[in-house]
C-alpha cells in the first residue's frame, strides 16, 4: 500500500495521433490480412487437391459400378447335363450351343469368336442356376450373363471402333455379332452388384470386393480385439497409477516415438515375430490384424490418455472421498466418461489402420484368392491390398475396377471418420 | 469426564481425532509445521487462516486424501478415537467412508441424484436390498435438507441442480456412508448467499451427529458455524480455541492481526 502512493508515472502523454504510431496500427492490420488471404489460399489449395483426387478417381472409376449383361438362352439338354454328376457335367458344350443357336448364320471359326463375347464366368452362373433348379434339366434357361470385359470396354465407349481391326482386341465379325445383340435388345447395364459381391478373378467382369471385405472386416476384428484392451489398460496404467518418474518419462516418450514408426517396419517386424517365430498362417487376417493392432496401438494409448486426463479431478475426488479404491474410481467413473474420446480415438486409429497397404504386403495378405476367407486363419486380401493387385493387372477392365475400389474404400473412411466425429458430438461433455 | 450427562451434551469434551506433530512436505517444500491439534466429537470446528496457510493440506490428512499425491510426505500421528489412521493396518479406502468429505466446488457423479447419493452404500456393500438403499437414500436426502426438492426427480442427472443443491447433494453423498466425522474444504465458497445460509443451517444440524471440520475463508461463517476455531498461519497453527474467545480475546497477536483484516 505505501508503494502505490510513490510510484506517479512521469512519463510524457503518449501521443495517440503519432503518424509513426498510426502507421504501426496500419502495418498490424496489412499483417492481419494477409495472414488471412494466406489461411484461405491454404485451405482452398488442399480442397482443391481433395477435390481433384475425388473426381479423377470418380471420373476412371464410375464405369466400374455398371456392367455390361447379355441375355441368354442356354438350352439345357440332358444329353449334356447329369443330374447326377453336376460338376462334371459339359457344361462347356452346353454354352456352345447356347450360341450356336443365338447366331444361326455364323460358321464354326465365326462361333468361336462369337463365344468370346460371353465371360468366361458364363458356364458356371449356368451350372449354379441349374444347381439350384434341376428342374430346368431338358428345359430351356433363360439368364442374365456378364459380358467378357472386352466387350464391356467396347458397350462402355472405350473402345475406338475405327482403330485398325489389329490394333483393338475385339475383331471386326465380334463387332458385327455384339452390335446384332444390341439391336435384339440383349445387351443390358444393369449396375455391378458383382463388384461388391464377387471375390478376386482373373476376369476383371466376374472381379470383386467380397473377399477384401471380409478380408478387411477380419483385420478389424482382430486389430479392435486387441488394441482396444490392450490400449486401454496401458494408457490406464500410465495416467492413473503409474509413478512419474524417469520410467515413465521415458515410456511416454516412446510411446509417441512408435506412433510415427514407418508401417512398413511393424510389417518387417510382424514378418519376423509372427510368420518366422511363432509360425502363424502367412497371408492370414489374424496376422494382419495383430500388425495393425501394434501400428494403432500408439495412437489409441495417446487418445485414451488424453480422454482419461480431460476427466476433471474433482470427479476423481469425489468418488475418492466416499471411499472408492483407485480401481473404483477409474472404472466407475473415469473410464466411463472417457469413453467416448477413448472411442472416437480408436475409430480413427482404425480408419488408419484399414488403409495400412505396406505391412500387409509383407506378410502376403497380398495373394490371389478366388475365394473369400472363411475364417481369420486363411489367406485372405484386404482393400488396400485388392487394390495394389488389380492396380497391377493388365487388364483394361481393372483400371476402372481399382478407381472403382479406391472409391469403395475412401466411402468406408469417411463413414469411419463421420461416425467418430458423430460420438465425439453425441457423447462430448463440457465441465 | 466421561459422564453420562457429559456424553449425550452436543458441545462434547471427547476428543474425537487428536493430531500430534503433524508436519506435511510436498516435495521440498514444509508446508505444515508440526501442528497439534484435538478435534472434538459432534461439533463444528472451523480451519481459518489466509490462502496458502496450510489449512485444507491439514484437512485433507484427516482422510488421507493427500495420500493420492505421489510427492506428499505425512509425519507425526493423527488419532481418530485412538487409532492411528496412518497406522499400516488401516486402510485409506475404509478411512474416507467413516471420514466422509466435501470439497470446495460441487462435484455430484454425472449420475442421476440417487446414484449419487447411493455409490457410496453400494461401493461398501452396506445394504443388502433395494428397498434398504432406498430407505438410506432418503434419509441422507433428508438430512441434507434436499429431499424435498429431489423426491420427484430423484433419477435425473445430479448436474443438473442448482449449485447450492449440488453442494447439498455432495453432502447427502458423504453422509450416506454413515461416517463419523465430516470434513468440509470451503463448502460455500461457490454458492450465493442463500445457498450459503441453506447449507450452514446443515452444519449447525449436522453436529448433532458427526464431528464436522470446516475449511472456511470467510470468518463470519466460522463464527456462527462453528464451536472450535483454529487459526492457521504459513503451515503452522497458530492459534486453538473456543471459537467465541478467538473471535473476541486471540491470544496471539497474529491472530488479532487476521481477524481484523491486517493481515491476509
Amino acid at each position: 500500500m505505501p508503494d502505490m502512493a510513490q510510484s506517479s508515472d512521469t512519463r510524457a502523454r503518449f501521443d495517440w495521433t503519432d503518424p509513426a504510431y498510426l502507421e504501426r496500427i496500419l502495418k498490424r492490420r496489412r499483417a492481419e490480412f494477409w495472414l488471412k488471404v494466406g489461411g484461405v489460399v491454404s485451405i482452398s489449395l488442399a480442397l482443391g487437391f481433395l477435390a481433384l483426387m475425388v473426381s479423377s478417381l470418380t471420373a476412371t472409376g464410375y464405369k466400374a459400378f455398371t456392367q455390361t449383361h447379355v441375355t441368354i438362352e442356354v438350352p439345357i439338354s440332358a444329353e449334356h447335363v447329369d443330374e447326377a454328376d453336376i460338376f462334371g457335367s459339359k457344361w462347356r458344350v452346353v454354352m456352345k450351343e447356347a450360341v450356336a443357336q443365338m447366331f444361326p448364320d455364323l460358321d464354326k471359326a465365326g462361333l468361336k469368336a462369337a463365344a468370346e463375347i460371353l465371360s468366361d464366368g458364363a458356364q458356371y452362373m449356368v451350372r449354379d442356376a441349374v444347381i439350384a433348379d434341376p428342374s430346368l434339366i431338358g428345359g430351356v434357361l433363360t439368364i442374365d450373363v456378364p459380358v467378357s470385359d472386352p466387350f464391356d470396354q467396347m458397350n462402355k465407349g472405350l473402345v475406338d471402333r475405327t482403330t485398325a481391326e489389329d490394333k483393338r482386341r475385339v475383331d471386326d465379325a465380334q463387332i458385327l455379332a455384339f452390335d446384332s445383340l444390341a439391336a435384339a435388345g440383349r445387351i443390358s447395364a444393369p449396375l455391378n452388384w458383382g463388384l461388391l459381391t464377387n471375390a478376386d478373378s482373373r476376369f476383371p467382369e466376374l472381379a470383386g470386393l467380397k473377399g477384401a471385405f471380409i478380408g478387411t472386416g477380419y483385420l478389424l476384428m482382430v486389430c479392435f480385439a486387441i488394441a482396444l484392451p490392450v490400449g486401454i489398460g496401458a494408457a490406464i496404467y500410465l495416467e492413473e497409477f503409474a509413478p512419474r518418474n524417469r520410467m515413465s518419462d521415458f515410456i511416454e516418450v516412446n510411446i509417441n516415438n512408435l506412433a510415427a514408426v514407418p508401417s512398413v517396419v511393424f510389417g518387417l517386424l510382424a514378418l519376423a515375430v509372427f510368420l518366422n517365430w511363432f509360425g502363424l498362417p502367412r497371408g492370414s487376417p489374424l496376422v494382419g490384424g495383430l500388425t495393425l493392432a501394434l501400428i494403432s496401438l500408439p495412437t489409441i494409448i495417446i487418445a485414451t490418455r488424453a480422454a482419461l486426463k480431460a476427466v476433471p479431478p474433482s470427479i476423481r475426488e469425489a468418488a475418492l472421498g466416499v471411499g472408492a479404491s483407485r480401481q473404483q474410481v477409474v472404472f466407475h467413473h473415469v473410464l466411463p466418461l472417457a469413453m467416448p474420446g477413448v472411442m472416437t480415438g480408436t475409430i480413427l486409429a482404425m480408419a488408419h489402420a484399414i488403409g495400412e497397404t505396406a505391412p500387409l504386403l509383407l506378410i502376403g495378405m497380398n495373394a490371389f484368392m478366388t475365394s473369400a476367407a472363411a475364417t481369420p486363419l486363411d489367406s485372405a486380401t484386404a482393400l488396400p491390398t485388392q487394390i495394389f493387385i488389380w492396380a497391377d493387372s493388365p487388364e483394361r477392365g481393372f483400371v476402372s475396377r481399382t478407381s472403382a475400389a479406391i472409391l469403395v474404400l475412401l466411402t468406408i473412411l469417411v463413414m469411419m471418420n463421420g461416425l467418430a466425429i458423430w460420438l465425439r458430438r453425441r457423447f462430448e461433455r463440457r465441465w | 469426564m466421561k459422564d453420562i450427562r457429559m456424553e449425550s451434551r452436543v458441545d462434547s469434551t471427547v476428543n474425537k481425532i487428536e493430531a500430534r506433530h503433524v508436519q506435511v512436505h510436498y516435495g521440498t517444500t514444509h508446508a505444515i509445521k508440526d501442528v497439534n491439534v484435538d478435534i472434538r466429537d459432534r461439533a463444528v470446528t472451523a480451519f481459518i487462516g489466509p490462502s496458502g496457510c496450510g489449512k485444507s493440506t491439514f484437512l485433507r490428512c484427516l482422510n488421507r486424501m493427500n495420500d493420492t499425491i505421489a510427492t506428499c510426505r505425512v509425519e507425526g500421528s493423527i488419532r481418530m478415537e485412538g487409532q492411528d489412521i496412518y497406522d499400516k493396518s488401516v486402510d485409506p479406502v475404509q478411512l474416507r467412508a467413516k471420514v466422509g468429505m466435501v470439497f470446495q466446488k460441487p462435484n455430484p457423479f454425472p449420475k442421476s441424484i440417487y446414484d449419487n447419493v447411493a455409490y457410496g452404500p453400494r461401493i461398501h456393500g452396506m445394504t443388502s436390498s433395494k428397498a434398504e438403499l432406498d430407505q438410506i437414500v432418503e434419509t441422507s436426502l433428508r438430512r441434507a435438507a434436499l429431499w424435498g426438492e429431489v423426491k420427484d426427480r430423484l433419477n435425473a442427472p445430479g448436474t443438473g441442480l442448482s449449485g447450492g443443491q449440488q453442494q447439498r447433494l455432495c453432502i447427502a453423498r458423504s453422509i450416506a456412508t454413515s461416517p463419523e466425522v465430516l470434513l468440509m474444504d470451503e463448502p460455500c465458497s461457490a454458492l450465493d448467499p442463500i445457498a450459503t445460509a441453506q447449507v450452514e443451517e446443515l452444519i449447525d444440524e449436522l453436529r448433532a451427529d458427526f464431528s464436522v471440520v470446516i475449511v472456511t475463508h470467510s470468518m463470519q461463517q466460522a463464527a456462527r458455524v462453528s464451536q472450535h476455531t483454529a487459526f492457521f498461519h504459513l503451515g503452522s497453527l497458530v492459534e486453538y480455541g473456543q471459537t467465541g474467545q478467538i473471535f473476541t480475546n486471540p491470544k496471539d497477536p497474529r491472530t488479532e492481526s487476521y481477524i481484523t483484516g491486517k493481515i491476509g
